[in-house]
């Protein structure tokens, strides 16, 4: 039962950080549906470079520095380009998902490194999740970059006239995401799950992207959701601890997707936008043209 | 910072021979003005007149291509909106620039050099605080602006100014979405700043007795060049009117006695929702005859809009009933209440009344191509369609090269002419005309007026919804204030003084038994 609690963890961990990446872009105005994508680079680059080269620190490095650069792609697709923000984040999945194949494959199989050690036996990368998302809520509520970012995220004319740089602010917010994001898609490959096999992520980041709807924004409310989904995702993983005999393993499987799914369904409609729009910053997905 | 040491009296911001071209216009023709700190100097012109242009200038969003700007003694020049904060010049927009999700503090020390990398709330909110007791200002700074009053959003973009340092305020149509109460306040709050030795420059298209009740001097422009410049205390509405079009302008349109026929228009108890699921209108309940003016006062947003949706079929109703002599059409589609005689001149003419890519012939037939007329076994008839534009063009006196010409290209104006001729031509029994001269000049008012006014005299019924008091006023036969969702009250239009229906829009009661 023990093991089961600290793998919810470390699997909540992954969630946490990836979604406290896509967070910080959202509240800027930027949306990534291709967090999955951002992910997947993030794993399979770190992974590679970790065995090649026998250094968890550079396959850390190397998933970030990926994720920097995915997140600058974005960036200019969306803020200098002006382009629609959920087909080049699309995109950025498809591309993930195809390369990382293709990159990965002569890699199939165990890392083949000591594990990380734990740290009051959970993984350390727990406490740096927590620590983002405590740094991220007092940046974005407490400081001025934070009302920048906001303002930014809900009306970008606004922040242009008193003085803020928008397409600066949108390039920063999508590259630290982008960073997040592959540093998430690291931290799976390199402890959570050290075995490479193609698309061995199975939709970690789309899961991620709801929670950011699901948190309304919120960086506290969001690491409470990702608790509850690593729970679940180790649930469906070993139903048989707490709902022996119900269902094939295959049917739990799904459980965390189908509530994913719920939850993205609900966020987009109409009576959840009257009641909860406000929450949503209200230039989210759209390109800034100055006048 | 060059004003910090100005003197009451001083020029601090002047403007020598400013000259900006746009492809095909000269915008702004050799334009010099000058500011005084201490005095209010109100900018007039008509649309199209260089107002807009001359003020992005003063605010550093164009560079102008000839001319000077001179702060404080020494010439600038302003690369962006940035440079004239820095040098003191603030800008409160027309179209409010407030984040609505954030709270007033917020709103005014984003940007804020002063801000801090960690916010300080506190000594902001102190300071603040102590910058609107100077002005006599009244706001809940921790408020989120989307709670507060238009009038209170204006507040909240001159305090964003002022705590910035701005010396010099430009204001942009400053009261044009306010309450007659809300626009005291801000009259008020204008006195106190020029008191207190900022220069404020108001930019204002028609709304001349606040130029006449707050400047102490006037510049009015006509296209693109100054004609006139005076002190206030020597001009009147009249001239300044004149001086602006450069004609004899006449101010109230005659109201027309008309004899009272047969209802057309019946409202039983109707509610409707807003698009965001609140009661937008409050059980409402009105009759219009046949040659009736029927005018709705208030300010946008209070249920308006959504009243004229449900009558023109375009929203959904949540309870109550529509008559349109004297048959039910409180579930017929649009289509078939234009066929019925409703004709509706939409209050965005730009998004609902026209489509720009398509020519007039195009926008004209979206009113025509159900007729048998014009459309034969659903083929248009584009020839009798191009004959109608022609006549329409020449009757409503519309300035355009010919009937093919794309709507984008007219002018606000221009467009509205084409819409009116639209739904006018069709002899309607109903015309509902939704801010139908809002953001036009003083001569395409007076033209949209009259025709409205010769529609009633053919016995039709007019729903005037209108935000100008001075319009509802001189052409309504019945004035019915409304405040969130709610009617107000239904006065007779000769005898409804200003006050009161001042008093009902702002949402009060009238004292002491008056109606």
């Amino acid at each position: 039962m023990n093991e089961f609690f600290i793998r919810s963890l470390d699997a909540s961990t992954i969630f946490t950080i990836a979604a406290i990446g896509e967070l910080i872009g959202q509240r800027s105005g930027v949306i990534n549906v291709g967090v999955e994508g951002v992910m997947l680079f993030g794993a399979t680059l770190g992974f590679i470079t970790a065995q090649v080269t026998g250094s968890y620190l550079l396959g850390f490095l190397v998933g970030i520095a990926i994720g920097a650069l995915l997140g600058l792609l974005h960036g200019f697709f969306s803020v200098t380009l002006g382009g629609d923000q959920v087909v080049s984040g699309m995109g950025i999945w498809i591309m993930g998902f195809g390369l990382t194949t293709y990159i990965g494959n002569p890699y199939t199989g165990p890392l083949g490194m000591d594990r990380i050690p734990t740290f009051l036996g959970v993984s350390p990368f727990f406490y740096v999740g927590v620590a983002l998302v405590v740094i991220t809520w007092f940046v974005l509520s407490k400081t001025s970059l934070g009302l920048q970012i906001r303002s930014v995220g809900e009306n970008p004319s606004v922040a242009e006239v008193s003085g803020v740089n928008v397409s600066r602010t949108r390039y920063w917010c999508s590259i630290t995401g982008g960073m997040l994001m592959g540093f998430a898609g690291a931290v799976y490959a390199l402890n959570y799950n050290p075995v490479w096999n193609y698309n061995f992520l199975m939709g970690w980041g789309f899961i991620a992207l709801a929670l950011v709807f699901f948190s309304m924004w919120n960086p506290f409310i969001m690491l409470a959701g990702s608790l509850l989904f690593g729970t679940l995702w180790q649930l469906s993983l070993n139903p048989q601890l707490v709902l022996p005999g119900l269902f094939s393993r295959y049917v739990w499987r799904t459980v965390p997707f189908a509530i994913t799914l719920i939850v993205l369904f609900s966020m987009s409609m109409k009576w959840f936008r009257t009641r909860w729009g406000a929450a949503k910053p209200e230039a989210l997905g759209l390109p800034y043209v100055k006048e | 910072m060059l004003l910090d040491e100005i003197k009451r009296g001083d020029t601090v911001l002047e403007a020598q021979g400013i000259t900006k071209r746009f492809p095909g216009v000269v915008a702004n023709d050799k334009i010099d003005f000058e500011i005084n700190a201490g005095e209010v100097h109100a900018i007039l012109g008509e649309n199209g007149a260089g107002k807009t242009t001359l003020m992005n200038i003063l605010f550093g969003l164009y560079q102008p291509d000839e001319g000077e700007l001179i702060v404080g003694g020494k010439a600038v020049k302003f690369k962006s909106p940035l440079d004239a904060i820095d040098l003191g010049i603030g800008m409160v927009h027309q179209h409010r620039k407030l984040v609505p999700a954030h709270t007033v503090i917020e709103n005014i020390i984003l940007g804020h050099p002063r801000a801090g990398t960690i916010l300080n709330l506190k000594r902001a909110e102190e300071e603040i605080t102590a910058l609107s007791r100077k002005y006599g200002f009244k706001i809940d700074l921790r408020a989120k602006v989307w709670q507060i009053s238009e009038g209170e959003k204006q507040l909240v973009e001159i305090l964003k100014a002022l705590y910035r340092g701005a010396k010099v305020l430009i204001l942009d149509e400053p009261t044009s979405a306010l309450t007659p109460i809300e626009t005291e306040v801000l009259m008020e709050s204008i006195k106190t700043m020029s008191n207190e030795d900022l220069a404020i420059v108001p930019f204002i298209t028609h709304k001349l007795p606040i130029v006449l009740a707050i400047s102490d001097r006037v510049t009015v422009l006509r296209r693109g060049k100054v004609v006139n410049r005076i002190k206030t205390s020597e001009a009147t509405e009249r001239s300044l009117a004149r001086e602006m079009v450069g004609r004899e302008v006449i101010f109230r349109v005659e109201r027309k006695k008309v004899e009272r026929g047969q209802p057309i228009l019946e409202i039983e108890n109707l509610s409707a929702l807003s698009d965001k699921g609140v009661t937008a209108v409050d059980k409402m309940s009105f009759t219009i005859h046949e040659g009736e003016i029927f005018g709705i006062a208030g300010i946008s947003g209070n249920g308006q809009r959504e009243l004229v949706e449900v009558i023109a079929g375009l929203r959904k109703e949540l309870e109550g009933k529509v008559t349109l002599d004297g048959r039910d059409i409180t579930q017929a589609s649009s289509l078939e209440r234009w066929q019925a005689g409703i004709g509706y001149i939409p209050a965005d003419r730009i998004d609902v009344g026209s489509i720009g890519e398509f020519s007039l012939i195009e926008n004209l037939m979206m009113n025509y191509y159900f007729d048998e007329e014009f459309s034969r076994g659903g083929t248009l008839d584009y020839r009798k369609m191009r004959e109608l534009t022609n006549e329409i063009i020449e009757e409503f006196s519309v300035a355009t090269p010919g009937p093919e010409t794309t709507a984008k290209s007219l002018s606000g104006g221009n467009l509205q002419k084409v819409i009116l001729g639209r739904v006018l031509s069709r002899k309607p029994r109903l015309v509902i005309a939704d801010l139908p001269s809002q953001g036009l000049d003083v001569g395409a008012t007076e033209f949209v007026r009259n025709k409205l006014m010769e529609a009633k005299q053919e016995k039709a019924g007019v729903l005037l919804i209108s935000e100008d008091l001075d319009e509802i006023l001189s052409m309504s036969d019945w004035v019915a204030p409304v405040y969130e969702g709610v009617i107000m009250g239904i006065l007779p239009g000769e005898a409804a003084k200003r006050e009161d229906v001042g008093a009902l829009m702002a949402g009060l009661e009238l004292g002491g038994g008056a109606s």
